[in-house]
């Protein structure tokens, strides 16, 4: 603690202020009026009166008209975030041991491991399209090696387990980076004292370092959860914002609000997909939370 | 707050392969090991390269054998590409968009973050975790919709970029982590040498946390170059498009003349390569010392 040593206050005062509003209107403010419009029967256009509806959005969301589109959104979510999360922790965890062995090419291979992390979901959705397209890609080719041909991202059984791989490939990158960095803060003498008391590769690898790396687990499986259970961009590139098969929660918010396209959606209740928001949001909260509670406790007793 | 020693660390890690070069016996795990490295790097060269292969074919060429190694590259296709899809004018909004953006955005974490980092400011445990909580906000596209809406600012450039201005996301905790390591002793004898505060911060500050904001400038510029979302909903006049609608438009017209597709991506992914190639280090760091932070 330390107490101002300058004279004037007013360059304080002043850059404080400017920083402070800046997040506070936009970035805050639209953040708590989520929880007040999903209250209202607000839509796209402005001059039209807005009125509270109490709960009235929240019961549609479980209406019978709705539930089966939510449901849908919210299993093709939990599916998206799970499986990917797990793959991706699994992969990065192999890739960075691996990556963190003294071989030639490493630094190359890390730097292409997080290429994607730059690229955008606009082009990594295009690089992929352009391998999956059902016509001339390489995937119909691998696929044709078996007899079998598909749609790829046209076909509703494979779409979802598409993105979700794309997903895996694009993020595996950060994943990889925080567990490299967790292995080079393991010391080097718990290997040799493991080595002298005649521990193998795989018992190294299970006895020091997946204990010592819990750390970097906690905040990777945090940060897998957290975002693919918000992350909508890659099944809106890669199979549009009206699909079924690929329907995510975020996607279905996006959908509700805006109609889905450029242009339309004026009219549209946003008061309602600000609803989806909110449960969204909870539905976030909680799932981080358990998962921080869980991975905690077991980092307490390793 | 380990910004600082997380890029190092990174940075001790990448001139380690130097002293690597002295051959080691080749035992069956080393090439086993390769041989899972080979692999990796190909999962991500592979889709990269038939993307830049595609690029140089023509249609014929393409549709005729989608996987052979191109033999006559079509170098027109770029050319036309650029020309079609008006990416000149997509790039132009791009770069207005991401420098205006994560400026003002990196501004607005230094601004906040070095007053909390030395407490100049009432409750700085209040602003800590302000910082945090700007992590975890709720879905915001409507709110942030109706918002520009209501200011007069819908369909402006201005207005999206204070939307992506204000997405600091990990900045402030970052700066705030790499601001804590410069002594406040610097502090007080430049204000006991008659430095105000503004001035200090300006002539100070700046110059010596410059890799940690440099790091928070790339990590929200590369938020803002690949935003597809926000821009679809914040501006929907085509001639304000940044560049990643430009592409995803582009996809919409030219469905399936994946020659010209593939080098439109090219167009678009080029600066980005160009950029990777210096900016790793920073990114590799960045994203370490967030996490840590």
């Amino acid at each position: 603690m330390s107490t101002y040593p300058f004279s004037g206050r007013k360059g304080l005062r002043i850059s404080v202020g400017a920083g402070a509003s800046v997040l506070a209107v936009f970035a805050l403010v639209p953040a708590v009026a989520v929880f007040v419009i999903s209250f209202t029967d607000i839509r796209g256009l402005p001059g039209i009166p807005i009125q509270f509806v109490g709960f009235e959005n929240y019961e549609r969301f479980f209406s019978a008209a709705k539930l089966g589109y939510n449901l849908n959104a919210l299993q093709n979510t939990l599916v998206y975030a799970v499986a990917s999360t797990v793959v991706i922790n699994v992969f990065a965890l192999g890739i960075a041991v691996l990556l963190n062995g003294r071989l030639r090419g490493r630094t190359f291979t890390r730097a292409l491991v997080f290429l994607p992390t730059i690229l955008g979901v606009t082009v990594i959705g295009l690089i992929w399209s352009l391998f999956f397209n059902p016509s001339a890609g390489p995937a119909a080719t691998i696929w044709s090696w078996f007899g079998a041909d598909s749609a790829f991202f046209g076909d509703p059984a494979l779409a979802l387990s598409l993105v979700i791989f794309v997903q895996i490939w694009a993020g595996l990158g950060v994943a990889v980076v925080i567990y490299l960095a967790g292995l080079q803060a393991i010391p080097e003498e718990l290997y040799e004292a493991a080595a002298l008391d005649g521990a193998d590769g795989w018992k190294r690898l299970r006895l020091v370092t997946i204990p010592l790396l819990a750390p970097s687990v906690t905040a990777n499986v945090l940060l897998a959860i957290v975002g693919s259970l918000q992350s909508y961009q890659l099944a809106y590139v890669l199979t549009g914002p009206n699909n079924p098969a690929t329907q995510l929660l975020s996607l279905a918010i996006f959908a509700q609000a805006f109609g889905g396209s450029t242009t339309s959606g004026m009219g549209q209740s946003q008061g309602y997909a600000a609803t989806i928001s909110v449960i969204q949001f909870f539905i976030v909260g909680i799932a981080s939370l358990l998962v921080m509670w869980y991975l905690r406790r077991r980092e307490a007793r390793l | 707050m380990t910004a600082l020693d997380a890029s190092s660390r990174i940075a001790a890690d990448t001139s380690m392969a130097s002293p690597d070069r002295r051959r080691r016996p080749l035992t069956p795990g080393r090439v086993l090991s390769y041989a899972a490295l080979v692999l990796v790097a190909v999962c991500y060269l592979f889709p990269l390269a038939f993307l830049l292969n595609t690029a140089l074919k023509s249609s014929e060429a393409f549709f005729a054998d989608p996987g052979a190694v191109v033999t006559s590259p079509q170098w027109g296709n770029f050319a036309d590409a650029w020309v079609q899809g008006n990416f000149g004018a997509y790039l132009l909004n791009s770069v207005l968009y991401t420098v205006g953006a994560a400026a003002v955005g990196t501004a607005v974490s230094l601004f906040l973050a070095f007053p909390v980092a030395r407490s100049y400011v009432a409750h700085p445990r209040l602003w800590n975790a302000l910082f945090v909580v700007l992590l975890f906000l709720p879905n915001a596209l409507i709110t942030q919709f109706q918002l520009l809406l209501r200011l007069g600012l819908y369909n402006t450039q201005i207005g999206y970029i204070a939307i992506m201005a204000a997405g600091v996301g990990i900045g402030p905790i970052l700066l705030a982590g790499y601001i804590k390591s410069i002594p406040v002793e610097l502090d007080e004898a430049a204000a006991v040498d008659g430095c105000g505060y503004w001035r200090y911060l300006m002539t100070f500050v700046i110059p010596m946390a410059r890799p940690a904001l440099a790091t928070v400038f790339i990590l929200q510029a590369i938020g803002v170059w690949n935003d597809i979302i926000l821009a679809t909903i914040l501006l929907p006049d085509p001639a304000k498009s940044p560049i990643s609608l430009g592409l995803y438009a582009f996809k919409g017209t030219y469905t399936n003349d994946w020659p010209l597709l593939a080098a439109a991506t090219m167009i678009v992914a080029a600066p980005l390569l160009a950029a990777y190639v210096f900016l790793q280090r920073y990114l590799v760091g960045g994203v370490v010392g967030s996490v840590k932070g």
